[in-house]
């Protein structure tokens, strides 16, 4: 009987095309496996990096390399900085970033840092600093503001939590967050976030320590950040150095000129996008925070074709940010660019 | 068809938590098998209604799929089931899935080591791989990547596939088939090699019964957790449905599950996978396997099928429960399993349990690990698996583990670090966790699931926040699962 042919006779013939047998055997004839296999080389094996991820699922990825990003922040010594957001938060001395977070989800949520005291230390007195943020275009939540997202989780809290604060607004280094409390009575440990809006972001800061003197030390330390002018809990929509941000403005009779992606292989999950139209109604960035490589390809180059209605503020063209859904995930909650409609 | 009847070998290792004050895994727990009265190590239990027969004769097809899940295979011959191979990792399910009864996960003691002295391997043709001890985890291994001509890893050639342990070459009932094992040895100096241990399969009935809608909702309430969690599902490639079964969520229904298993671990054709099974190198190369090592069972493919010319039997139900195929048995059997039930008061007492609970909930472990999902869509199997609540402790979503439990390995949308929720009841006498059976202790289990890229990193933060008692406190609710 003839060996079996490859059912993949486009990965054998390209990307396989280097790739031996090295662990096969030979089929017929003498036993050649120990000839088969390469006695060891003088230079050790190389080996797959530890603690790597290389194969990856749906991730993040750009349309450029020079563009910010939300997840492209920095924990460099005591500070944490993002370009994207036009912040920087100063860390406690001897706190660390222990662990990197995921990467951005699928209903754009990111983790942009994880601060906390290094497990050697141990004193009494221990918490966290979870740096976070919420993309307004995908939340899941029905929210548009940082203001109704705290005030969502305000009241879905579950019942093991207790509010120790309601959502209010604060004053922290001059701009408008909005700060809720809770508080697990059976771990003992308290959580405070505050929220401000930036690029039509919720970014959350949210503190968990037993010991709520932590907790106002370190929210008090919050004041010495720094943020861009249009942070706070209901504004933020970009402007200024950034863009625009306008949730759907790729809809309707902006968009003069559309062409759908058409996905060849993975048709499942759902491809959030944050699209960058520079002031001519082009497509100058786009930002795929959940895609498989294939996809943000195929998205690009529709996205390239497209033309929007220039958007204008006091008679001049501006950039517009905004969130494109590409995508479906027979989730009823999403709604795909191919049934007539972008967005949530 | 036969049955083994094995005593109960696997170590019930109760540890007794000392006047210590850090907190430790309690260990297994003892007491009644899945927390049910009347099971035994060979005699799990079915659903409530499946045990009153309800509809008559289902009673039948589950015992009927129990022994099927039993069965020994051949190669070929004999008067057991015939068709294993030519690369197989054991000859039996009940084999790997038999912790703490049959359908369960790896047991204490690892027949995949013993091979060759039980005769399923010739000792002249195949070495037990390294990482296959007495002592266990029962283990599947994969390469994550394919391999260049000088021994290293190709980190552009994705790979991922099972690498069966074992092949039927110098076995009396296999011919003239010459097979060499997978070069386990090399891959392990390359850092090329992952392991699987088996999922165990209790209410498994259940879990292919939750709508879709019940486990968005699930996710959405989720959603504004505060916690750097949100995760998303693994779906269908064909009809885009949430898939729930494997350790990346990659199948979609207990029927899948069985035929791949049967295929790939057993090297059992079958109506679902009709082709012996290659390695992967061997598909992707296309020199798929030798003409000397096919039909070696001498029945044509596949190797199990539909018994369209029933036993007979005086019992109509005996002759029903017949028909089906060994995969179809099996997915019959896992669907009729009944779920393990909680103990409320061991180990640690009733107090330490429920403040465990709590803690559980409060800390954020829950939000992935939902402790139970409502309910489970009406059944025309058995009543048992509908509108029932599923206590599983699994939101079956995918998330991101980080690089501490990556393992390089992609399964429909989830990838390398992406791994399903792993259910938690039962956990209470299971023996090894984590997809590779890296740990027996629950502690270091709970810790490894922080790294970068995690989504649990804050959650196992917390955790370390808690006194040690009440660390203990949620280890032994843990174990009450």
């Amino acid at each position: 009987m003839q060996a079996r042919h490859s059912r993949h006779p486009m990965i054998g013939g390209s990307l396989l095309g280097p790739i031996v047998g090295l662990l096969l055997v030979c089929p017929t004839g003498p036993v050649e496996g120990a000839a088969q296999i390469p006695a060891p080389s003088p230079n050790p094996p190389g080996k797959v990096p530890a603690g790597v991820i290389l194969v990856k699922g749906a991730w993040s990825s750009a349309s450029d390399s020079v563009t910010p990003l939300p997840e492209g922040g920095t924990v460099a010594g005591r500070e944490y900085s993002s370009a994207y957001f036009h912040l920087s938060y100063p860390i406690s001395a001897g706190w660390i970033q222990q662990y990197e977070g995921p990467p951005p989800s699928d209903t754009g949520y990111y983790v942009l840092a994880q601060i906390q005291p290094p497990d050697t230390q141990r004193s009494a007195s221990r918490g966290t600093v979870l740096i976070a943020a919420q993309d307004m275009f995908f939340a899941s939540a029905a929210a548009k503001s940082a203001l109704e997202l705290v005030n969502y989780t305000g009241s879905h809290l579950r019942a093991d939590y207790v509010v120790e604060r309601r959502p209010s607004e604060v004053k922290i280094a001059g701009h408008s967050f909005v700060r809720l409390d809770y508080v697990s009575p059976v771990a003992k440990l308290h959580w405070a976030t505050l929220a401000t809006q930036i690029r039509c972001h919720t970014v959350q800061f949210t503190f968990t320590s037993a010991d709520t003197g932590l907790i106002e030390h370190l929210v008090a330390g919050m004041n010495d950040m720094k943020l861009p002018p249009e942070a706070g809990v209901s504004s933020g929509a970009g402007g200024d150095d950034a863009p625009l941000c306008i949730k759907d403005y790729a809809s309707g009779g902006n968009v003069l000129t559309r062409v759908d992606p058409i996905f060849a292989d993975r048709h499942y999950n759902p491809i959030p996008a944050r699209v960058v139209i520079d002031r001519n109604g082009k497509v100058k960035h786009i930002h795929f925070i959940s895609s498989f490589p294939e996809q943000a390809k195929t998205v690009t180059e529709a996205l390239q074709q497209w033309r929007f209605r220039p958007y204008m503020v006091n008679g001049r063209a501006v950039e517009v940010e905004t969130g494109i859904l590409f995508g479906t995930a027979s989730d009823k909650t999403l709604m795909s660019l191919s049934g007539g409609h972008a967005g949530r | 068809m036969v049955r083994i009847q094995r005593p109960a070998a696997f170590a019930v290792g109760i540890m007794m938590i000392s006047a210590v004050s850090a907190q430790t895994d309690p260990g297994v727990r003892g007491g009644a098998i899945n927390g049910q009265t009347g099971a035994t190590a060979t005699n799990p239990l079915p659903l409530a209604s499946v045990t009153a027969n309800t509809p008559t004769g289902v009673l039948e097809f589950f015992d009927d799929g129990l022994d099927r899940f039993q069965e020994i295979d051949n190669v070929s011959g004999g008067t057991a089931g015939t068709g294993l191979g030519p690369r197989f990792n054991f000859n039996q399910c009940s084999g790997c899935h038999s912790q703490p009864t049959i359908g369960g996960s790896s047991p204490a003691s690892n027949l995949e080591a013993g091979v060759i002295s039980a005769g399923i391997v010739s000792g002249s043709t195949n070495t037990i791989p390294s990482f296959i001890t007495a002592n266990g985890p029962t283990r599947e291994a994969r390469f994550p990547f394919f391999f260049n001509a000088n021994g290293t890893a190709n980190t552009s050639a994705p790979n991922g596939g099972v690498e069966d342990l074992y092949t039927v070459s110098g076995r009396a009932d296999a011919g003239s088939c010459s097979l060499q094992q997978p070069s386990f040895a090399l891959a392990q100096l390359a850092n090329n090699l992952i392991f699987r241990i088996p999922t165990p399969v209790f209410g498994a009935g259940l879990v292919a019964n939750i709508d879709d809608s019940t486990l968005l909702s699930n996710q959405a309430a989720q959603a504004g957790n505060g916690l750097g969690i949100s995760g998303n599902f693994n779906r269908n490639g064909n009809d885009g449905t949430i898939a729930r079964f494997g350790w990346k969520a990659q199948n979609k229904s207990l029927d899948l599950f069985s035929g791949e298993a049967y295929n790939v671990e057993m090297g059992i054709t079958n109506e679902t996978f009709t082709q012996e099974r290659p390695l992967p190198g061997e598909e992707v190369l296309g020199t798929g396997l030798p003409a000397n090592c096919l039909n070696l069972a001498n029945k044509g493919y596949p190797e199990d099928i539909t018994n369209f010319a029933a036993k007979s039997s005086p019992d109509q139900f005996t002759v029903n429960a017949s028909i089906p195929s060994d995969v179809i048995g099996f997915s019959m059997f896992m669907k009729l399993l009944a779920p393990p039930i909680a103990s409320t008061t061991t180990p640690g007492g009733a107090t330490s349990i429920s403040h465990g609970s709590a803690l559980f909930t409060s800390i954020g472990c829950s939000v992935c690990h939902t402790p139970t999902i409502r309910s489970t869509q009406a059944s025309n199997v058995t009543p048992s698996l509908g509108n029932t609540p599923v206590s599983a402790f699994s939101d079956f979503e995918i998330h991101h583990m980080g690089t501490g439990l990556n393992d390089n390995v992609s399964q429909g949308n989830a990838g390398g670090d992406q791994f399903r929720t792993a259910p938690l009841w039962g956990v209470g006498q299971r023996i090894f966790f984590l997809h590779d059976g890296r740990t027996s202790n629950l502690l270091t289990a709970i810790r490894a699931h922080a790294s970068s890229g995690s989504e649990a990193s804050q959650v196992v933060a917390n955790f370390n926040s808690l006194s040690a008692a009440s660390q203990q406190d949620v280890l032994n609710f843990l174990r009450s699962l």
